[in-house]
């Protein structure tokens, strides 16, 4: 009965996860709305389009009852670019900006993604319809690219074989700073480490390594630490004599 | 005047996050962290699991309605609605499950406290008590029965070692920033801290993220 894995999200879950970004989708058949338990869908009339949560647009694109617009992120040239400053900058690229201006040409996405007790994070952030910016890489990058690859390569805005070409050069050049950021790892100066920009499948990845080496560093280092503790305490509380006999004189 | 009341103006169709997606986000932002984090966290207070299985249960009985109507139209839909079921099912089961491998692993510990049993539901609360109970009475009946009387319990504390498990606090955790906040860390050589912005990766220990994760401010990824 109980879940006997390790902590930490493994890739089928990553992908699970993935499968709720939201993608956008032209329709090619007439569908009513479906009152499904995370909200109705948005009626399809085609040509409209519409946005859907990826398992959805991929179940509708089977049956080709609609096409997938990919994200602008996709684009050959996007990806070029983001390629261009990951090899160029030193960490991962930064994510998409919050979506939370309201464009007049498009009524209705004006949205605020923190409303008063929820903050809206991937994978529901709309970061992968075709409203998304292009440049920047969001959270399930890998995933919702691969899967739009595998089942929609024939709605790409390029040959397949060019965008996953791009995207393998991506794959690279973030490993290696992967690799590169684990050797700052074992200091892990001051406690803690920003991996801003990693993506859900790289965390995933390296999860079990990065937080092995964390945890056995801490181990290795528990007594040190302890005493540094006690001395620290020690200096306060000689620090707090100190001033008392300030008040004193 | 707030934000929300100029977005309203400039867009007449403005409108918060809906309540069911409102519920998937919490599901799913519940579901990962319960999978992420060393110890097991608070049941959701809010009543989110109790509205989440009656939805399902209604889109069960639903389901079951459609089944007999037998025009195609409806057949496509009643695929998509049994894909999303599923879907919900695996992330509630797999939560569940998380938090009862959890529980078995440190039964004692979360029962020790009151602050630690207040974290369970009243269901596991029922589970871990009578699993217990049937564990200390197998055990006596096979074996510790035959210990001297003072020997016999599985929770002493005393003599500097307490027999109780219990789960590794400090360990590291992944968590993404949900607002901008201060982030404080302990490290083996020096404590630091950090202006941390929206959406920045951060690794540290679960003990330094908890009180983030607790207000809000951040999620376990």
């Amino acid at each position: 009965m109980a879940l006997p894995l390790p902590p930490g999200l493994t890739h089928s879950e990553v992908a699970f996860l993935a499968e709720m970004e939201m993608v956008t989708v032209v329709p090619r058949q007439r569908l009513e709305s479906i009152d499904l338990l995370s909200g109705q869908t948005p009626p399809l009339r085609p040509p409209h389009r519409a946005q859907l949560p990826l398992w959805l647009a991929l179940l509708l694109k089977k049956q080709r009852r609609a096409n997938i617009v990919p994200p602008p992120w996709l684009h050959p040239a996007s990806l070029a670019d983001i390629i261009h400053r990951e090899t160029k900058g030193a960490g991962f690229s930064a994510p998409p900006p919050p979506p939370a201006r309201a464009n007049p040409h498009e009524p209705g996405r004006a949205r605020r993604f923190a409303d008063d007790d929820v903050t809206l994070s991937p994978p529901f952030q709309p970061s992968c319809t075709a409203n998304a910016p292009a440049g920047y890489l969001p959270y399930h990058w890998l995933e919702v690219a691969e899967s739009l690859l595998t089942h929609a390569g024939d709605d790409m805005a390029a040959p397949v074989g060019e965008v996953r070409s791009l995207l393998r050069d991506l794959v690279e050049v973030r490993a290696a700073k992967m690799r590169d950021s684990i050797s700052e790892l074992q200091g892990l100066e001051r406690g803690m480490m920003l991996l801003t920009g990693v993506g859900s499948i790289e965390l995933a990845e390296s999860r079990g390594f990065v937080l092995g080496v964390v945890d056995g560093v801490r181990k290795i280092g528990a007594s040190t630490e302890a005493t540094r503790r006690d001395k620290e305490e020690m200096g306060d509380e000689r620090d707090d004599e100190g001033s008392d006999d300030d008040m004193g004189i | 005047m707030d934000i929300d009341d100029i977005l309203r103006e400039v867009d007449p169709v403005f409108h918060a996050v809906p309540q069911e997606k409102r519920d998937l986000q919490d599901l799913t932002r519940a579901w990962v962290a319960e999978r992420c984090a060393p110890e097991l966290l608070h049941w959701p207070a809010d009543g989110l699991f109790e509205r989440v299985n009656d939805n399902i249960k209604r889109q069960i009985e639903k389901v079951e309605e459609m089944t007999g109507d037998m025009d195609p139209k409806t057949n496509f839909a009643l695929i998509v609605l049994q894909t999303e079921l599923e879907r919900f099912k695996y992330i509630v089961r797999s939560y569940l499950r998380a938090r009862i491998a959890k529980i078995d692993r440190h039964t004692l510990h979360y029962l020790s406290t009151d602050e630690l049993r207040s974290r369970l539901s009243e269901m596991e609360l029922a589970y871990a008590t009578r699993h217990q109970a049937l564990l200390h009475n197998h055990y006596l009946s096979s074996f510790l029965s035959s210990f001297p009387p003072q020997m016999q319990n599985l929770n002493d504390a005393g003599g500097n070692s307490t027999m109780i498990d219990t789960p590794d606090l400090e360990s590291a955790v992944f968590i993404r920033l949900l607002i901008d906040t201060v982030v404080e860390g302990r490290g083996v050589d020096a404590d630091g801290e950090m202006n941390g912005k929206v959406d920045d990766i951060v690794i540290l220990r679960w003990s330094d993220a908890k009180p983030l994760v607790d207000a809000g401010s951040a999620e376990l990824v």
